[in-house]
């Protein structure tokens, strides 16, 4: 119950949308895909979801191709779009009901997954309302209802936090993971980096439709991935001067703060320790970025 | 596809249609409006000698199919591109329904919708046909007629919808296709008359020039005392009209306009179609014609002569020209009207190619519903 993509391209006219795009992700991972604004990941997540072709290269998902097999795979995957559009003069269990349906699920069975699913997403007591008076958020997470009606076991999940309140983001990273621990393949995209790390297995950048590098985001890339650490002291020219002498790279920020850049939590703890030997009053020292970000925009440089 | 996909996306169609409160009050003025028409018609027919029924009939049955041509497109005419800017259609065609579920549950709906509003008319068509004249028969015909063109109707709107990324231009297109079938194809009949109309030699029966020329009276004062038994005799001969026994076959040059190269224009018109599938007959009251106000009968009957051209034999004209001298009664005229409606219909023609563009655009549409999708058109978006 794989993705596997190679090499796909992608052109509207002379617009190249996506340029060369390789990647893989595996059943029991969540899968996370990063990229600016514009980089293709939409257009790459319409490809998986069998609504465009790809101009060149190739996609299976579970062994099959979305172009000539679509109704396979549509059977196998549940897609939730980027700006989740919905009928607006239904009620929610309606467009659950609806999409049940579309998937041929008898309407005894359809009722009770609706019921099972308006539970997961926290939607229960607005089952009964219009889907016109959803927030933006709650319309997230009937589009996350919408695509898990099917039971399917690759979710395709464009920008799904975007609009959602910090409670449904804690809400929303938890399913993703007990979507993953039940053998499914999740693959994200998104831009807000820090929730990404924190539920993503895996993490594919992609700017200006290529993909740049997969990286892993288990305890080894957090132990020495390449991080920004904030250091607030009462002798900030000594620590900088200190700074200097031991070739750290330093800059100062707002308010009287350093911030350093160190490879991996072992190479920040003995920093730490030595400038408090030394006798500089450290009062904070705090990551400021986490892994994935700086590999993120480390990846994305160019664009400057 | 599948009837179960088909009556899963009409039955989401009409549920929208439902709750949107504009659609109860469109019906609404539709009944008011069909009814106001048929209170109007009833007045400007009544008569003690003519039953009104079949100025009822035709009126009501034009009204409906003007007034359905106009709404109808709407029901479909953005169907497909409105679904994609509300983002709603991807969300469709990622599942396990064909687009053909799409496309035809689309078109089921918005039939079953004008079928309703059709519908809705059918007292005003029973109080025509209680007013008699007009026999169920045909009411039952035009209807099925009606539903059909209506059904076309939808069709032609489903396709713009999947041709066009915005739903004003898919509109305007439909209805611009609308006009060119009412009155595009009136107009270019009209103008084409033209082009097919020539000077040829033709056979006539009738009173020659020469019997005009030789009864021409003199260019005398016929009160003059003082004229010749010649002269008299002239002014007599001038007073008379033809006879009968002056009627002889002679050869005239006329300018005929062959119509019957141009007569496939008139069916392509839904009204010529509705209105030729079912007029009403002529029929005699007090031993007199009576036909009244009846429009489905003239587009009918002309259509018809249109399409039967000029006549190749001898041209019978002495009738026109004899007075009361000659054998010809009442018995013996023939309407044209009357006469062509006896030759055979042109609405199977017209019905047929209605027909067949429905079945292309729905096969259009299906076609563009299609995903994957390799070509995108310009300014068109999938989700």
């Amino acid at each position: 119950m794989s993705i596997e993509v190679q090499g796909v391209r992608r052109a509207f006219g002379d617009v190249l949308a996506v340029d060369s795009i390789s990647l893989t992700a595996e059943p029991g991972e969540v899968t996370a895909l990063i990229g600016p604004n514009g980089s293709g990941k939409t257009t790459l997540l319409l490809m998986l979801a069998t609504l465009l072709v790809p101009d060149q290269g190739q996609i299976r998902i579970d062994g099959l191709d979305p172009v000539s097999q679509p109704t396979e795979v549509r059977a196998r995957i549940g897609w939730m779009p980027d700006g989740f559009g919905t009928w607006d003069a239904l009620t929610v269990r309606e467009v659950l009901h609806t999409i049940a349906a579309a998937y041929r699920i008898p309407p005894d069975r359809a009722r009770a997954r609706t019921d099972e699913l308006l539970a997961t997403v926290h939607l229960e007591d607005l089952g009964d309302r219009r889907a016109r008076v959803l927030s933006r958020g709650q319309k997230q997470r009937l589009g996350l209802a919408r695509a898990l009606i099917n039971d399917p076991s690759v979710l395709l999940l464009d920008e799904p936090a975007s609009g959602l309140d910090p409670r449904s983001r804690i809400e929303l990273r938890d399913v993703l993971r007990s979507l993953a621990a039940q053998g499914k393949t999740v693959l994200v995209s998104s831009h807000i980096l820090t929730e990404l790390q924190e539920v993503a297995d895996r993490a594919i950048i992609v700017a200006r439709g290529r993909s740049l590098e997969t990286q892993s985001l288990d305890s080894d890339f957090v132990a020495t991935g390449v991080a920004s650490w904030r250091i607030d002291s009462l002798d900030p020219q000594p620590l900088a001067s200190w700074l200097e002498e031991h070739h750290v790279p330093a800059n100062r920020v707002g308010g009287g703060l350093t911030e350093v850049e160190v490879a991996g939590e072992e190479n920040a703890a003995r920093l730490l320790a030595d400038l408090v030997r030394v006798g500089i009053r450290v009062i904070a020292f705090t990551p400021s970025q986490g892994a994935l970000e700086s590999a993120y925009l480390a990846a994305t440089e160019d664009r400057r | 596809m599948s009837w179960h996909g088909v009556r899963t996306i009409a039955a989401l169609e009409l549920r929208q249609r439902i709750r949107t409160s504009r659609w109860p009050i469109v019906l609404v003025v539709w009944v008011v409006l069909i009814g106001l028409v048929t209170f109007l018609a009833y007045w400007a027919t009544n008569d003690p000698d003519l039953r009104s029924g079949e100025a009822m009939y035709d009126i009501v049955i034009f009204f409906v199919l003007g007034l359905s041509m106009l709404i109808v497109p709407s029901l479909t005419a953005t169907s497909v591109n409105g679904d994609r800017e509300h983002g709603v259609l991807a969300t469709l065609q990622t599942t396990l329904l064909s687009p053909w579920d799409i496309a035809l549950g689309k078109l089921l709906a918005a039939w079953t919708i004008s079928v309703a509003f059709l519908a809705s008319s059918l007292p005003f068509l029973a109080w025509a046909w209680v007013e008699g004249g007009i026999s169920a028969g045909h009411i039952v015909l035009s209807l099925l007629v009606l539903v059909l063109v209506l059904a076309v109707v939808c069709a032609i709107g489903l396709m713009f919808s999947t041709l066009t990324a915005r739903p004003v231009a898919s509109a305007v297109l439909t209805y611009l296709t609308m006009g060119a079938l009412v009155f595009g194809t009136t107009i270019g009949f009209g103008l084409s008359a033209f082009l097919v109309t020539q000077e040829e030699t033709q056979q006539v029966y009738g009173i020659p020039e020469s019997w005009y020329e030789q009864h021409q009276p003199p260019d005398v004062d016929p009160a003059d005392p003082n004229l010749t038994p010649e002269q008299l005799e002239e002014i007599k001969k001038a007073q008379t009209g033809p006879t009968r026994a002056d009627c002889t076959t002679f050869t005239r040059r006329a300018s005929v306009a062959h119509t019957e190269r141009i007569w496939w224009m008139l069916p392509l018109n839904p009204f010529v179609v509705v209105a030729d599938a079912a007029p009403s007959q002529p029929r005699k009251v007090n031993g007199y014609y009576a036909s009244g106000f009846t429009p489905m009968r003239w587009i009918s009957g002309g259509s018809r002569m249109a399409r039967n051209g000029p006549d190749d034999g001898v041209k019978q004209e002495c009738d026109n020209y004899v007075g009361d001298g000659g054998s010809g009664n009442e018995s013996d005229y023939v309407d044209p009207f009357d006469a062509a409606q006896r030759t055979a219909p042109v609405w199977p023609v017209g019905l047929g190619f209605l027909l067949l563009a429905g079945v292309g655009a729905a096969v259009v549409a299906g076609q563009r519903l299609r995903t994957p999708i390799r070509r995108l058109p310009n300014g068109t978006r999938i989700a």
